[in-house]
């Protein structure tokens, strides 16, 4: 598939010249995305007939699949690299083609695909089902970050959404986890956690103003917002201190709140709709 | 808490009033006197008394240095001490309980209060523009502003009060700030202060249980299934138990945990994948280093067999036709034995006398032919019958080292009286 794409690209850089003159006039500047603008409806329904089913259902199954491929290490998905790398001259009918890739997603593979940033549009892919407990460890191993997440979140979560960086590590050290040492499994912590993580949008490094020195704090990111389940985080929690989660009342009350929509790309909407968060 | 709390927001009011000090007029000074001015009022200034009944015996705050006209003097003065005025308009206005008591104090002042009657306003100049008071306070203040941000931790326990204490040291000081600089270090230290006043509000747990993150490690310890040694050192960094943690452990919570994630499966591809580039530079390498190396080894293994076979073959056929030689004289008489050195010596070459030695040499070691003394002493040889003796018999194996040189050659000859060779040249030439 990389091939393919690859060919894909020379192809349209000979062309160039020819094709995307005329999408440029029309749109502006497509270098870099910053002037993309969002087409019309109408103009999406121009574009759309100009076009044969075929071509249209081609084009929504490469972007499935590069979204697939962009997706291996989780770090979120630009919009600006979908149309540049593979819509390319197809942009003007874009919404179509991200409303059938949703469309996909869901129906297909059971995943959804997320706008988690309304200003930058950026998607990320989660999964719609739940796992079953035990089940997908034969089928698919974990992987140990999966486990030192889980414990930096459980630690946000209980101690109200923000802990200082501080505590983070405090309590990491006593897992035998220290931020100054390369760890055997998980190498450079304090990297993995500052810049892996929060690119990967699971967690959140922001600074605490007005502090001499620097100091940051840890919140969840969007990513684990969508993906994790609080009340499975709080009942695991409740198993290992072998209390009723109900006892940590405020956590409970957070867990099982209704959860704020998200924008996700369905039939339903177009990827135009703004986050309700 | 409240009290620091509304010293949050009042702090920026206080800040505003400073900067905008140089805009204010006397007008809005004697606006805010009533209750609020404690220092107002100069003694050559007769309006303001007109206009607002302000008591005369306030010490005044100003630093007036030219006035030119009473108003003007008085705007110089509004101006110069609007930075204390003003504050105290903040200070007394906004703020709850901590600054109250500068503020109360201030009213007292103002209502009347003879305490500070007899001082001059030339004696409060002076004192307000004392260079050495000023860094004095500002000296004070940057030590309490440390203080908080070096012992953060510190006050944030609940357990303590360091925070009020530190507001109260402020308290004190603020009582003889004059100007907008050691106002604006108050400014600052009242934000850190608010800023920890917020964290340490953040703490309190209004219901449910605490969570306490160590215990929290401890429980976490024992599910990725440390093993807890019972010995004396315990303590490892961090004071975490002392124990050997498995390699595993961190699987193990990853496996348990991973059901608490909607993550979406990464995508690859079931055979893995098949990059068609590389192989072919590396083969075209291995080949071209190969062809050199087997032609090379092909042409010796072709000499050095012919000319191991030359030797080994020269050899064997030698030792061979004595063997036939040996054997066919001791047919011809079985029963009178033949002496060694007539049988090997030839009288015409000391060079194939040796030969002949070599080569009977290998029939005794191949258990072929047999050498004994006879009665007299002299060695003999004689074949050995098939099935006599085993080639390899560990048993009676004896060996000796024959020598000869020309002379013991020729003595030889001359002992034995050998006049011809018992074993005849090859025809084939051999070198020597």
């Amino acid at each position: 598939m990389s091939q393919r794409k690859r060919a894909a690209n020379t192809q349209s850089s000979q062309n160039k010249g020819v094709r995307t003159q005329r999408w440029e006039a029309v749109l502006g500047d497509d270098e870099d995305d910053p002037t993309f603008t969002q087409p019309s409806t109408s103009q999406v329904q121009k574009g759309l007939d100009r076009l044969t089913p075929a071509q249209v259902d081609l084009k929504t199954a490469e972007v499935v699949q590069f979204i697939f491929v962009k997706d291996q290490k989780k770090f979120p998905i630009r919009r600006a690299d979908i149309v540049k790398h593979v819509v390319k001259e197809y942009r003007n009918i874009y919404p179509e083609i991200i409303k059938r890739v949703g469309r996909v997603f869901e129906t297909v593979f059971g995943l959804k695909l997320v706008e988690i940033d309304s200003k930058n549009h950026v998607y990320i892919l989660i999964n719609k089902l739940e796992q079953l407990e035990g089940e997908s460890v034969n089928m698919n191993p974990s992987n140990p970050k999966t486990g030192l997440l889980f414990v930096i979140l459980s630690i946000v979560f209980m101690k109200g959404g923000v802990v200082k960086e501080s505590m983070v590590w405090n309590t990491l050290k006593k897992l035998r986890v220290d931020q100054g040492e390369r760890h055997e499994i998980f190498g450079d912590v304090k990297k993995l956690l500052t810049d892996e993580f929060v690119r990967q949008r699971y967690l959140e490094y922001v600074r605490i103003p007005h502090t001499e020195p620097l100091e940051f704090e840890f919140r969840w990111g969007q990513r684990a917002d969508m993906e994790v389940s609080k009340v499975k985080l709080l009942e695991f929690i409740g198993q290992l201190h072998e209390q009723d989660p109900q006892s940590w009342t405020q956590q409970y009350r957070d867990a099982t709140a209704p959860p704020a929509a998200p924008a996700v790309v369905t039939s339903a909407n177009t990827s135009a709709s703004v986050s309700q968060r | 808490m409240l009290a620091t709390l509304t010293l949050a927001g009042n702090v920026e009011v206080k800040l505003g009033q400073i900067c905008s000090n140089k805009k204010k007029t006397k007008r809005k000074q004697q606006n805010g006197k009533t209750t609020k001015i404690l220092k107002e009022g100069r003694k050559p200034k007769p309006e303001r008394i007109e206009e607002g009944g302000l008591p005369t015996n306030q010490p005044t705050t100003q630093n007036t240095k030219t006035p030119v006209s009473k108003m003007k003097r008085a705007n110089r003065g509004g101006d110069e001490s609007g930075t204390g005025t003003h504050r105290q308009n903040g200070v007394s206005g906004g703020k709850g309980g901590a600054r109250g008591a500068v503020a109360e104090r201030g009213d007292a002042a103002t209502g009347g209060d003879d305490d500070e009657a007899g001082c001059s306003p030339a004696d409060m100049q002076d004192e307000d523009n004392d260079p050495a008071r000023r860094r004095e306070i500002r000296s004070k203040y940057r030590d309490l502003i440390n203080s908080v941000q070096q012992n953060r931790e510190d006050m944030l326990s609940p357990t303590n009060n360091k925070l009020t204490d530190v507001l109260e040291e402020a308290n004190k000081l603020f009582a003889e700030v004059r100007q907008a600089r050691e106002a604006a270090l108050d400014a600052q230290l009242l934000v850190l202060a608010t800023d920890l006043g917020k964290e340490k509000a953040s703490q309190l747990h209004a219901e449910g249980s605490a969570f306490d993150p160590a215990a929290f490690a401890e429980h976490l310890l024992s599910f990725m299934g440390l093993n807890r040694l019972e010995e004396e050192d315990e303590d490892v960094e961090g004071g975490a138990s002392g124990g050997y943690l498995p390699q595993d452990a961190w699987q193990r919570v990853a496996n348990r945990t991973q059901c608490c994630f909607r993550t979406a499966p990464s995508f690859h591809y079931m055979m893995g994948s098949f990059l068609v580039e590389l192989p072919p530079p590396r083969q075209r390498v291995e080949r071209q280093r190969k062809v050199p190396g087997k032609e090379a080894k092909r042409i010796m293994p072709t000499q050095l067999k012919r000319m191991e076979e030359s030797h080994q073959e020269a050899t064997e056929k030698e030792v061979e036709r004595i063997l036939g030689y040996l054997r066919s004289y001791f047919f011809d008489d079985p029963t009178s034995p033949i002496s060694y050195y007539e049988f090997v010596i030839d009288p015409t070459s000391f060079s194939r006398s040796v030969e002949n030695i070599f080569h009977t040499s290998f029939l005794v070691r191949d258990g072929l032919a047999k050498m004994y003394l006879d009665n007299h002493k002299l060695p003999c040889i004689a074949p050995v019958e098939e099935g006599e003796v085993e080639a390899g018999g560990a048993t009676n194996r004896q060996q000796c080292v024959i020598s000869i040189s020309p002379k013991s050659w020729k003595e030889l000859i001359e002992a034995f009286d050998i006049t011809e060779p018992l074993i005849q040249a090859p025809s084939t030439q051999h070198t020597e």
